[in-house]
């Protein structure tokens, strides 16, 4: 582990080539260009390219893939601050503080100050990446089915509930839906074809990325074509670099954004957005002037674009180690990294000793590319800001399409994507989240095999799903989880703490 | 307070139960000593669980929109016909109608430059996305431009 800056430096250093260096900066651009367009998420940018990208080398198609990621999750803060419509769910918290300082023709330092801090917390999330996936990986080693089965379950159940945090049912509900939704096809144990009903396509299951692209991209472009009102840019933008007296006079709040971040991403299933809120709330609790929040306070603004951006490589930390994302675009990560013949998980550190490095290597160039293009291409990212929709949203179901169809040649594919997206819409518009669902298609072949694998183990014996030490505390966190969520529960907690305290202060 | 989704949450816990109904339903019928293997550890036993507890979320959802004060739980005339003229819905029904038949169409055989082409074309002749010389000068540029990048550069076939 303390060999790690060596190691980054060694791959960092391999993936210096012309043509690699081309990929980063293309697909950076390409990025941020998803991210700032209101309706284009993170997650439907990294699965629309998994697909283009089908035919590449596993090395190239994957640094394209995060550096897509990573440019579009800051890519959503020039939206935020210029139109006040966060490009990506995970810029929304971004709006309260960067758009009222647009308005006070400071476009400019809001968008120089988003770049910045977007960089430092993507270069925090990959340090927390480097360094404590081999250790997760090493307690991941201990992990059996039992344990495996109750992960899959435990991650639905904690996305559910932090993606849907004023309806947790919705978000359990789509959890299940996308557990269910994996059950379709071939299964694990004895290719036994379920929910097949004949149909020979059926039998290979739903691939993952036009599931995906239907709930997100389609999805999408169905919401934002349903919308009349079309956003402009009205806001002049001068000085754009940060002062560097505001990131060092903020520098504790760049901290606790970035740790904020990388543990919320950690989390299965919880995206940038959760960690922007989190974060950004954090930073109004401990700020001297909390009144400024909302009303175009830099602190505020700094804090949540630090955070989502620090999330990235938290998410990616359970997908290396563990093979569970932390967010949905970490997801389609999981999935590409799958498709290009590499298994993350708990081998990964025996099977490919290098490739947590490689990974913190391309996060480098990416976070790189971000910050450079960032800081220059602002006149041009605002015109593309202006391409009207009806033009825009066409062409991306095109590109949707042939992402579905490129990865195993399918036409079928492209039904599932269109069906996916069908469920998408109302799902997205009714609040049932969309990031359980997909959690659910990836860790219910996990959560299946393994639970049944485990009672072929004990012979039809359940008790060890209880009695193992990692099963029970992941059981205990879970049953906490959805319990604290009930009111009864609450009351009876405060009911507790309150004759706690009185004996407390009696004794 | 009145909970605006009532109807709408009502109405999605009865189909989450059906469906889920229908899913324990194909468990039961699925095989229980598949190749040799015991009953529980069968291909219906994780299914048919997750069945179970989209049943028991789905009741949930509708027994507390029930419970909840909001809109009335049935549905009338007036609000299919207040849905159906409304401005977004017409503008959705056109994207996904379009989108519909693109894809129905794609990989029957037709060329890939006509169906992505006029399917491009109508879509934005349909929104109105500007004069027609410019919308048949994108729609032709996109499509040879997706086609070229991912059928020439990038070796994918196209549907």
């Amino acid at each position: 582990m303390f060999l790690g800056p060596w190691y980054i430096l060694v791959e960092l250093w391999k993936l210096l080539t012309p043509l690699t260096l081309i990929y980063v900066t293309l697909s950076t651009f390409i990025g941020i260009v998803i991210g700032m367009l209101p309706g284009l998420t993170a997650t439907m940018g990294v699965a629309l390219l998994t697909g283009l990208t089908f035919g590449f080398p596993p090395k190239d198609a994957i640094i394209i893939l995060i550096c897509v990621y990573v440019g579009a999750i800051y890519g959503g803060s020039r939206s935020a601050i210029l139109l006040n419509i966060p490009g990506t769910p995970a810029n929304a918290a971004t709006c309260l503080d960067g758009f009222p300082m647009a308005q006070r023709g400071e476009a400019g330092p809001a968008i120089g100050l988003a770049t910045t801090s977007s960089f430092l917390g993507t270069v925090f999330g990959l340090l927390c990446l480097a360094f404590f996936t081999p250790l997760l990986g090493r307690i991941a080693l201990q992990f059996q089915s039992w344990e495996f089965f109750w992960l899959a379950i435990f991650g639905i159940i904690v996305c559910g509930n932090l993606t849907a945090p004023t309806d947790p049912l919705k978000g359990w509900i789509a959890g299940f839906v996308g557990l269910l939704v994996s059950q379709v096809g071939q299964e694990g144990i004895a290719a036994y074809p379920r929910f097949a009903f004949g149909f020979d396509q059926m039998r290979g299951g739903f691939a993952l990325i036009p599931v995906l692209v239907g709930v997100y991209g389609i999805a999408e472009v169905l919401g934002v074509m349903r919308e009349t009102v079309v956003p402009r840019v009205t806001t002049q933008i001068r000085k754009v670099l940060p002062r560097w007296r505001d990131l060092w006079q903020y520098r504790r709040t760049i901290l606790r954004s970035g740790v904020i971040g990388v543990i919320i991403g950690a989390i299965p299933g919880v995206g940038e957005d959760v960690a922007a809120w989190v974060s950004y709330d954090f930073a109004k609790r401990g700020s001297p002037k909390p009144e400024e929040f909302g009303k175009g306070s830099r602190e505020g603004l700094i804090a949540a674009e630090t955070g989502n951006n620090a999330c990235i490589g938290g998410a990616v930390i359970p997908v290396l180690s563990l093979a569970v994302p932390g967010s949905a675009p970490a997801a389609v990560l999981l999935g590409a990294m799958w498709l290009h013949g590499v298994r993350p998980g708990p081998l990964l550190m025996i099977e490919f000793p290098n490739y947590i490095w490689e990974v913190t290597a391309m996060f480098v160039l990416a976070s790189l590319a971000m910050l450079i293009l960032g800081l220059s291409l602002v006149r041009t990212l605002v015109k593309i800001l202006m391409v009207p929709r009806p033009i825009l949203m066409p062409i991306v179901l095109v590109l949707c399409v042939i992402g579905s169809f490129a990865i195993s040649v399918r036409v079928f594919d492209i039904w599932v994507m269109l069906a996916f997206g069908l469920l998408g819409y109302p799902m997205r518009k009714y609040n049932y989240p969309a990031a359980p669902l997909v959690l659910g298609v990836i860790l219910g072949d996990m959560a299946d095999v393994n639970f049944r694998r485990a009672l072929i183990r004990t012979a039809g014996d359940p008790t060890p799903f209880l009695t193992r030490p990692i099963s029970l505390i992941l059981v205990a966190i879970t049953l906490v989880t959805i319990l604290a969520r009930s009111a009864w529960f609450r009351q009876l907690v405060a009911a507790g703490s309150a004759r706690l305290k009185a004996a407390l202060s009696r004794a | 307070m009145a909970y605006e989704l009532r109807r709408q949450d009502f109405y999605a816990g009865l189909i989450f139960c059906v469906v889920s109904l229908g899913i324990v339903a194909e468990c039961w019928r699925m095989p229980r000593d598949l190749q040799g293997w015991p009953a529980y550890a069968g291909p219906g036993v994780v299914t048919g669980l997750l069945g179970v507890g989209l049943f028991g979320m789905g009741l949930a959802l509708t027994l507390r929109s029930v419970r909840r004060t909001g809109s009335a739980l049935g549905i009338t005339g007036a609000d299919v016909r207040s849905y159906l003229t409304d401005v977004g819905t017409r503008r959705l029904g056109l994207m996904l109608g379009c989108s519909v038949v693109y894809c129905l169409l794609l990989g029957r055989g037709l060329p890939y430059w006509l169906t992505t082409g006029g399917y491009l074309a109508a879509v934005m002749f349909a929104f109105r996305a500007g004069p027609w010389w410019q919308i048949l000068l994108i729609s032709a540029g996109s499509t040879a431009a997706v086609a070229y990048v991912f059928n020439r550069i990038f070796a994918i076939p196209l549907p």
